[in-house]
């Protein structure tokens, strides 16, 4: 079914003067005077008939002058509008007035007959519903009471209430009906169906009654008014003719009569009570009246309710902030803490999805579009510089959202960092999906024929909420900013601490190279020095005796170990800084190379060697050299003095892992001291036993832990030792320099 | 056939003068001994400006630096050696203390001729002086068209 003449008739309808019909409804008549002299200026054809007198422009008709004192007093009073029962012309009326720059207004009606429900007879009524709007529990319980309360009042058909969303697109809350009209308990109907004049009509006068669909248009004579030469203005006027499309949409719902009352919050149209009647149907002016009142109350009573549940939704969702934010602040990171607490992340914005995406890594939960959108979607808004953004409509942003409407037609935006393209996204699904009109709109016996119809109405609205999802709501899009500050507070500390951090290190890592290298030239000097005089001396004293040789040569020795000491400890620490040159190693030619250059310290000694078939390494060719050099030089100098000295050397892959060995039958050591092994400076035996600088070790451990491996000790007193490394294969460095 | 132009010493400390001093004593060599005690005074030497202004022409065999230097250092004195086209053919052997990589790294992208880390045992400091002090002082011969040849 195609929309578009329905769209014809309503653009027709926006167009419409509407307050200014220059007719009224003839189920009254309408006189207009000037305040101050009270002579007739304009007047409703009907008039003359309906009221029994002569009347004609000019000075106040003498069949009027019934009038005069009350109008009088109405105006001398100030009051706003003027409402009374009174005798004109020999007959009783029901008189409504009100003032307009155009002269005072006077419409009149028959009065109630006296069989008619009293206003006395109306007040417990309006008590008793009152009771009734204090206990409902929801919205949707007090929106029942009034409709209820409505059609008891006014005994129509079938009586609505609606209210209207951000957007202006109605929903049927609430339906008392008595089954001679349709249902339309949930139906939904776009912002269009009722154009902003007329809203500005619903709030210029809260009721307004058709009595007779049919009714013929009883126009004001004359036209213009005589103050300003313009039709005269029947913004809140009752009789107020009504548009020629709202006659034709009250036929097409098949209803005789209607009235609506309007309910206003914070000034703004809020909703609608709207009541419809099969056959024509009258409402007197004091039933009217008393559903103004209920309308009144039920307005005042729903701003508080709004304004209570507004309060406590802030109030839930900053509970639910708070707790994600507590969660945050100790998670080891944003997108864990944020994966840790998802369901309250989803449930802080009533979201079916979110995502992360932070430095570029993407983590989702719930239903939300593909890890390719998302960074699109990050990208698109970081290029924007988009802080925080929301939609109800992705597919009007990014057309490609079109394709996952169902799981995310609605998006809420936050950005976590200044920096990077970082951001939180929650989704919500197209709300067409989640939406039915429980109604029956197919209902055989209803007419559909013309342009305006609900059914059509309902069809219009869900091709405009199409890919679109519930709009986000000023208290959720509230959160989300706080939430974002919060997090970009969190984030921003975190960053600060490591850069804090970072600059730490940096200075002390500065300051450490700066010593060593002070170290590197400063310290060795001396120890030159001392050797070098020392070695002058004695070359110059050949006469020293023995004792005194000793002693230069004692001097001469101590320096040079210290010097050594030197040397080692900074090889030690340049391990620290140097880079590692990573490639595959032959560790059995390292070894071999270690052996040849150790031949020396055996002094002749025999050792009977075992090495196997070593597995390739991964490594720095040179820092390895120098871990095997100073394995095998420490199984060579603790197995001195053994009859038969042996040593093997082995190494098994495994798991990702190679464990390379060297064994000794040497003196061993107390395993209860393995772990002071690695150390520096740490010393299990005597120097006159085994000289050494203490460091060897030390820096085989901190070669291998560059590696990222590990070392191992196992000995036995007397027996031997085992010292043993294992270092990551190839692909299964963490640290890995060169990709492999 | 020895080339009996001068040998540079650069050397700020008076223990490891004194010590240097007495190695290339034990060599013999017949070779003038120039010592200059910081970078400036090298330079002055090499250019023959300043103090030595009036000193007899010619380059010095070889040259032997070291590397921490007061006013001008032993990188920058071969830094400008190296890159003026009438000094760059003079050998120059950096002595130092120092076994830092970036040291070493820095002195042979300027073009050293040899790098010497003056190791503690005497013996082998005196051995590496007398080494050294034959081969530039002795043996090298200054390339074919070079400005000045000692003879």
């Amino acid at each position: 079914m195609s929309a578009l003449p329905y769209r014809a008739a309503l653009e027709a309808c926006a167009a419409e003067p509407i307050r200014i019909p220059g007719a009224i409804q003839p189920h009254g008549a309408l006189l207009c005077f000037d305040p101050q002299t009270l002579a007739l200026r304009q007047m409703s054809r009907n008039a003359a008939a309906m009221l029994g007198v002569e009347l004609a422009p000019g000075p106040l008709p003498a069949g009027l002058s019934g009038l005069q004192a009350p109008l009088r007093a109405w105006l001398e009073s100030g009051d706003v509008v003027f409402l009374k029962v009174l005798e004109v012309a020999g007959r009783r009326w029901q008189l409504q007035g009100h003032l307009t720059p155009q002269g005072a207004l006077l419409e009149f009606e028959p009065p109630p007959q006296p069989d008619e429900e009293a206003l006395e007879s109306l007040y417990p009524r309006l008590s008793a519903f009152m009771a009734d709007l204090s206990a409902s529990a929801d919205l949707a319980g007090v929106a029942r009471a009034a409709v209820r309360e409505i059609r008891a009042l006014t005994q129509f058909n079938r009586v609505l209430l609606y209210s209207f969303d951000e957007t202006g697109d109605g929903t049927v809350l609430a339906e008392a009906n008595d089954g001679v009209l349709p249902s339309y308990q949930g139906l939904r109907f776009p912002a269009s169906d009722i154009p902003e004049q007329a809203r500005a009509l619903y709030r210029l006068s809260r009721i307004r009654l058709i009595p007779a669909v049919d009714y013929t248009p009883c126009p004001i004579e004359p036209v213009n008014s005589p103050v300003d030469q313009a039709p005269l203005d029947l913004s809140r006027a009752g009789l107020r003719s009504v548009s020629p499309v709202h006659l034709e949409y009250m036929r097409n719902m098949g209803t005789g009569a209607s009235m609506s009352v309007s309910i206003l919050v914070n000034g703004a149209l809020w909703g609608l009570i709207s009541a419809h009647n099969a056959a024509p149907r009258m409402v007197n002016p004091q039933i009217r009246n008393a559903c103004d009142i209920l309308g009144q109350v039920l307005s005042m009573h729903i701003e508080t309710r709004l304004q209570a549940g507004l309060a406590a939704e802030r109030l839930a969702l900053s509970a639910v902030e708070q707790s994600l934010l507590a969660g945050l602040a100790e998670a080891p990171s944003l997108q864990a803490g944020l994966a840790a607490h998802a369901a309250e992340l989803l449930a802080m914005l009533r979201a079916q999805g979110a995502a992360t995406i932070i430095q570029g890594k993407v983590w989702i939960t719930g239903q939300t579009p593909d890890e390719a959108a998302i960074k699109a979607f990050a990208a698109d808004l970081q290029a924007a510089g988009e802080e925080q953004f929301e939609t109800d409509s992705l597919a009007q942003r990014w057309p490609q959202a079109a394709g996952f409407g169902a799981q995310a037609s609605g998006m809420l935006a936050i950005s976590t960092s200044q920096v990077h393209a970082d951001y939180v996204f929650w989704f919500r699904p197209e709300l067409v999906r989640t939406v039915e009109w429980s109604g029956n709109p197919v209902k055989a016996a209803e007419p559909v024929s013309g342009r305006l119809h609900p059914r059509k109405s309902f069809e219009m609205w869900k091709e405009r909420v199409e890919l679109r999802s519930a709009p986000w709501r000023p208290a959720e899009i509230e959160t989300a900013i706080s939430f974002r500050n919060a997090i970009q507070t969190l984030v921003l500390r975190r960053a600060e601490e490591r850069a804090e951090l970072t600059d730490m290190l940096e200075r002390s890592n500065r300051e450490l190279e700066a010593f060593s290298y002070s170290i590197s030239h400063d310290l060795r000097a001396p120890f030159r020095h001392i050797v070098g005089f020392a070695e002058l001396l004695s070359d110059r004293e050949r006469s020293l005796d023995e004792r005194s040789r000793h002693y230069v040569t004692t001097i001469k020795d101590a320096a040079v170990s210290a010097g050594r000491l030197v040397d080692d400890l900074l090889a030690f620490s340049q391990l620290g800084r140097s880079q590692l040159h990573k490639t595959r190693v032959d560790m059995a030619k390292l070894v071999q190379e270690a052996r040849r250059l150790l031949e020396p310290e055996l002094g002749g000694r025999l050792v009977q060697w075992r090495v196997e078939p070593l597995p390739d390494g991964w490594g720095d060719a040179t820092m390895l050299r120098q871990v095997w050099q100073n394995l095998l030089q420490n199984a060579i100098k603790y197995t001195r003095g053994r009859e038969m000295t042996r040593i093997s050397v082995g190494g098994t892959a495994q798991g990702g892992k190679i464990r390379y060995w060297v064994e000794d039958n040497g003196v061993g050591f107390e395993m209860a001291y393995a772990g002071k092994l690695f150390g520096v400076f740490q010393r299990l035996h005597r120097i006159e036993e085994f000289e050494g600088t203490g460091i060897g070790l030390a820096l085989v451990k901190r070669i291998v832990e560059r590696h990222g491996g590990t070392v191992e000790a196992h000995g036995e007193p007397g027996k031997g030792a085992r010292f043993s490394f294992v270092l990551p294969e190839a692909g299964h460095d963490k640290r890995k320099t060169i990709s492999g | 056939m020895a080339d009996l132009r001068p040998i540079l010493l650069v050397e700020d400390n008076p223990r490891d003068l004194e010590l240097t001093l007495a190695a290339l004593a034990k060599c013999q060599l017949a070779n003038e001994i120039v010592v200059a005690r910081d970078g400036a005074e090298a330079l002055d030497y090499l250019y023959a400006r300043g103090a030595h202004e009036n000193r007899v022409p010619g380059d010095p065999a070889v040259v032997l630096l070291d590397l921490k230097l007061p006013k001008v250092d032993g990188l920058e004195v071969l830094e400008k050696v190296k890159s003026d086209p009438m000094q760059r053919q003079i050998p120059v052997v950096m002595l130092t203390s120092s076994r830092e990589e970036r040291d070493l790294l820095r002195s042979y992208e300027l073009g050293v001729n040899a790098f010497v880390v003056k190791p503690v045992d005497f013996n082998a400091f005196f051995e590496a002086i007398q080494d050294l002090g034959m081969f530039w002082a002795i043996l090298n011969e200054p390339p074919p068209g070079a400005r000045s040849n000692g003879i």
